[in-house]
């Protein structure tokens, strides 16, 4: 295909990229006061920062790479990519490497991978391929399709178990699948019976997950135990009040009350630093970039292109929903990563690249005018 | 969308855009609500549980201050003890940790559960639960090394009050102990395990004693570990308080009474400095510093010796003869009597068909006033006391200070019992009647007196009317609470007849003559119960119970030195009883023969006479140690017994 016409350089959604450069910079700086210790009098910071910033480094090669091809390709690929993802998930629990008790990553020597990384995004993609052939509503058979072919990967990768990422893959394609839209017979049939159903996945639940689960219901049961995450999140973000207590000046954080300061829970340091002011701040950057986001998947030149865009913006929205519904009490505990603002290397760089295929998409929107 | 070449074939998703939106805004307005809710909402009630999760808060103690005599001799003081604790939050198995601790220091399992189920409500769970409070240097050796394998158990150091005199000193200076509920409600700078003063001087002066404890702000991170102090105030040690007692004196006061039940009480009738103050049988102050079981408790509250009363303030007793000196100054104040007015006593009195004796059957012939003092004569008070009448006794006894406490800085003080006629028509719904004037006029009858208020009548004698406040601190100024209303002359008239009581060969007090020294005293004898004729011939064969407490009250003055001295010794019979103890306070104050007592007296002794009747002494209970309620003491004082004269 051509390289980068200069047009279409004018294209690039310029707003989206500013938001990102925005949210990351607030993500890294945050990093930096998360990952700061007072052991006596001075403050230790530990490099995560820095580290963040090379990984960011490297997601903007990713993102300009992910922008240099037309989007359009990657609709063959759908059906291989699905391919090798099940087959890595497959081999993960006979080969993978147990990190914290949980086989999530394959060891290619160089380099590590977490198929389940891999299978967002093949899912993404066939879920675009499959969703974007119509634009009718979903029949039931339609519907078992696409859930059923999301599903297997989901449920490989629960059983690792990683209940975050399995969790998330369900719920990208489940975000999909209402962009698409469902009959309305089925859609009200599911409204009732998946409320109904729900419950009896407890039985299934691992006794940490349960617990957890408990935990979030109510907290005072386990102040010390699964119930001290969620406890701890709250008073750090609510002890925030109106204007925080201040850049470096979190004592949640700097005194380690407040578990996974620098991963999942990076936000509520924020919150507690920069108070309400700063959380409506970085809330309304995240839903501009989400809003961002679905203005290309409206505006997208194809179906195609809608989809996949689509497919982005659940898959960063259902992050920032479960992360910060969880930092503030709304959600039990799950391990989901905020954007940009948790620590993560491989996350970050995934991000990156995810938001250079939505600007692929938003700047080829006027390119079939020429072809 | 229109205007795009290619989108002919393809149809583009309908809802979904739309959907996304939505979502947008659902995201920002349930967040927004949420962040409102916590952070502003509850953001005082979060902002209040950081500071917690971040900040303790760390007492100082301040050491108690120590007790002196007025020599400066060390009464109280304070010494190093060891408590083991058990930090709840740091302790993986509590009751494998409470067998352990059992097994280290002998307490069995179930009283350390009992101490530990008690006191988990109020202890925080980071702060240390003490379960021995004291433990001995067998223990703290054994506990040391088990510290280490026993996460949660911590060895607590902290003072304890230390009394060198126990025994000596236990009414006037009470004793110390661990604050309960209550004292902690009332004090919001009282914490679980403070010492608080409960009874005695230390109850009193709790508050100059106490000092203020210090407080240290501690940050601490999330393993606990100090990450910086901030010393918010510095304790401030309790004042050094200098007693007026003469700790030689108590001793001697406290030999003196050798065992028996009784109270002396010397005191300076210009300063109102006592000089002692004791009372016996008495119990250990040290007991109460570690918290008394209530085996122990109930042992020393029923002990029908009352070892927990001071006798000197906190029992009444009839005055008997002693009376006789307040008597005179009615008389002399409401021109009843002429001092050298005279009365024949035959011995008796006849009034109605009633006869009233005096003491001694033959008579005293011819008496004035000074006769009748020095000779103790009955009958010639009888016709005062039916001269003056009840209402102008009691007037004159109640100025005198009669009927009132002294305001000693001594806790649940006794005001004693003046009857008047009002007072006998609500208390027994009878008038009051002639022989009872008669019987008030020589010190029986209801009139119940402390040994302290006789101590303030004498001083007031010496003082030239003065009724002053007994004072327990040295140095402090003299607080004249009130004036008998006797003129210069007067009280020389009675102090006068007071000194011819032991000068005269025939005075009751004439054992006590001390040369070099002006001395005078009357004796009294106070009839615990109207012996029948039959009975006084028995004389040493009454049972002990029915005998007659003696008095003594008397001074002694030289030099421009004086005091007061009163001894009360129940039972003892006859007022001479008495006498041998202030002679010998008489002999330490003006002869220099006293000596310093053992330190530590392990003064359990027993008084070897029986035990008081218990409607004679009425029981006034200090607080009980376990919380338990206090017996309720009334204020009303019963004496022990009616006149039965119609």
């Amino acid at each position: 295909m051509s390289p980068i016409d200069r047009r279409m350089f004018y294209h690039v959604n310029w707003r989206l990229v500013g938001v990102l450069g925005a949210l990351f910079a607030i993500g890294v700086l945050n990093l930096y006061s998360a990952s700061g210790v007072r052991m006596g009098d001075g403050v230790q910071v530990e490099n995560f920062y820095q580290k963040q910033m090379i990984w960011g480094a490297i997601g903007v090669f990713g993102m300009a790479a992910f922008m240099t091809f037309d989007y359009r390709r990657l609709n063959a690929l759908a059906w291989p990519m699905y391919a090798v993802t099940m087959v890595l998930l497959l081999a993960v629990p006979f080969v993978g490497k147990t990190v914290m008790g949980a086989r999530r990553w394959l060891d290619f020597g160089v380099f590590s991978v977490q198929p389940s990384e891999l299978a967002k995004f093949a899912v993404l993609l066939l879920g675009a391929r499959l969703l974007s052939e119509s634009n009718e509503r979903l029949t039931a058979k339609e519907l078992g399709t696409v859930i059923g072919l999301g599903a297997l990967p989901a449920l490989l990768i629960i059983k690792q178990p990683d209940l975050g990422s399995g969790m998330l893959v369900l719920l990208l394609l489940t975000g999909l699948i209402l962009y698409r839209g469902i009959v309305p017979w089925l859609f009200r049939t599911l409204c009732v019976l998946v409320p109904s159903v729900l419950p009896l996945f407890w039985f299934v639940l691992k006794d940490y997950q349960k617990r957890r689960i408990l935990a979030f219901l109510d907290p005072a049961t386990d102040p010390l135990g699964s119930g001290y995450h969620i406890l701890q999140s709250e008073i750090a973000v609510g002890s925030g009040r109106l204007f925080g207590k201040g850049f470096l000046a979190g004592t949640q954080s700097q005194l380690r009350f407040l578990p996974e300061k620098h991963t999942d829970f990076a936000v509520a340091v924020f919150g507690e630093e920069w108070g309400f002011f700063g959380m409506i701040v970085i809330l309304g950057l995240f839903c501009a970039y989400l809003y961002q986001i679905a203005v290309v998947a409206r505006d997208a030149k194809d179906p195609y292109g809608s989809y996949l865009a689509a497919g982005v913006f659940f898959y960063f929205f259902w992050q920032i929903l479960i992360n910060m519904g969880m930092v503030m009490g709304l959600m039990p505990v799950v391990g989901v990563p905020l954007p940009f603002v948790s620590y993560g290397g491989s996350a970050t760089i995934v991000n990156f690249c995810l938001v250079g295929l939505v600007l692929n998409i938003s700047m080829r929107r006027y390119l079939f005018k020429q072809t | 969308m229109k205007n795009l070449l290619s989108a002919s074939t393809q149809a583009m998703p309908r809802f979904g855009p739309a959907l996304l939106q939505f979502l947008v805004l659902a995201l920002f307005l349930l967040f927004a609500v949420r962040l409102w809710y916590l952070q502003i909402h509850l953001g005082p009630v979060f902002t209040e549980k950081s500071r917690n999760n971040q900040l303790r808060v760390e007492y100082i103690f301040a050491p108690r201050g120590f007790l002196r005599d007025r020599n400066g001799e060390l009464l109280a003081v304070n010494e190093p003890a060891f408590a083991l604790g058990l930090v709840r939050e740091d302790c993986e198995d509590i009751p494998a940790t409470l067998a352990e601790v059992s097994r280290l220091s002998g307490i069995p399992l179930d009283k350390l559960t009992e101490v530990y189920n008690r006191n988990k409500p109020k202890v925080k769970s980071f702060e240390p639960l003490v379960l021995v409070p004291d433990m001995t240097y067998d223990t703290i050796a054994k506990v040391e090394g088990a510290v280490v394998r026993w996460p949660g158990l911590e060895i607590i150091s902290r003072t304890r009050r230390k009394y060198n005199y126990g025994h000596l000193l236990s009414h006037v200076l009470g004793y110390v102990a661990e604050a309960n509920e209550a004292e902690m409600q009332a004090d919001s700078t009282l914490s679980l395990g403070d010492y608080v003063g409960k009874q005695g001087l230390e109850k009193t002066l709790d508050g100059r004693l106490r000092g203020a404890k210090g407080k240290r702000l501690i940050e601490v991170d999330v393993t606990g570990r100090r990450l910086s102090e901030e010393l918010q105030a510095e304790p401030r040690a309790g004042e050094e308080v200098f007693l007026s007692i003469d700790l030689s004196l108590q001793q001697l006061g406290h030999r003196l009474l050798d065992g028996k039940s009784g109270a002396v009480v010397v005191l300076d009738p210009d300063t109102g400095e006592v000089h002692a103050l004791v009372s016996e049988p008495s119990y250990d102050s040290n007991m109460f510093t570690n918290g008394l079981s209530n085996a122990q408790w109930a042992e020393l509250r029923d002990d029908p010796l009352h070892p927990l009363q001071n006798r000197a303030t906190q029992s009444v007793y009839p005055p008997g003869s002693v009376f006789k000196l307040v008597m005179a100054g009615a008389g002399l104040h409401y021109d009843a009597v002429d001092p050298l007015d005279t009365v024949t006593c035959s011995g008796e009195l006849a009034m109605g068909n009633h006869i009233f004796h005096c003491w001694k059957r033959k008579g005293h012939g011819t008496v004035n006033l000074e006769r009748a003092l020095v000779e103790s004569c009955d009958v010639y008070f009888y016709r005062l006391g039916m001269k003056l009448g009840v209402d102008r006794m009691s007037e004159f006894a109640k100025a005198a200070g009669f009927g009132s406490p002294t305001g000693i800085d001594l806790p649940h003080e006794k005001s004693g019992l003046i009857a008047s006629r009002e007072w006998k028509l609500k208390r027994f719904g009878v008038r009051w009647t002639r022989g009872e004037d008669l019987n008030m006029s020589i010190g029986q009858g209801y009139t119940v007196v402390s040994p302290l208020q006789v101590a303030r009548y004498i001083g007031a004698i010496l003082n030239g009317g003065k009724l002053i406040k007994p004072l327990l601190i040295k140095g402090q100024r003299p607080q004249v609470t009130g004036h008998v209303p006797l003129t210069a002359a007067q009280v020389e008239i009675i102090k006068n007849d007071m000194v011819q009581t032991v000068e005269d060969p025939r005075g009751t007090c004439h054992r006590i003559i001390t040369p070099g020294v002006t001395v005078g005293a009357k004796t009294g004898s106070a009839q615990v119960m109207r012996l029948t004729e039959e009975m006084h011939r028995m004389g040493e064969g009454v049972p002990f119970k029915y005998r007659d407490h003696a008095w003594m009250a008397g001074f002694a003055e030289r030099g421009g030195k004086r005091y007061v001295i009163v001894a009360m010794m129940e039972h003892g019979m006859h007022g001479a009883a008495a006498g041998p103890i202030v002679k010998a306070m008489i002999n330490a104050l003006f002869m220099g023969q006293r000596e310093l007592p053992p330190k530590d007296l392990e003064g359990g002794e027993r008084p070897a006479n029986g035990p008081a009747p218990i409607d004679t002494v009425e029981p006034q209970f200090p607080e009980a140690p376990s919380g338990e309620t206090p017996a309720a003491s009334s204020e009303q004082e019963q004496p022990q017994q009616e006149a039965d004269q119609q």
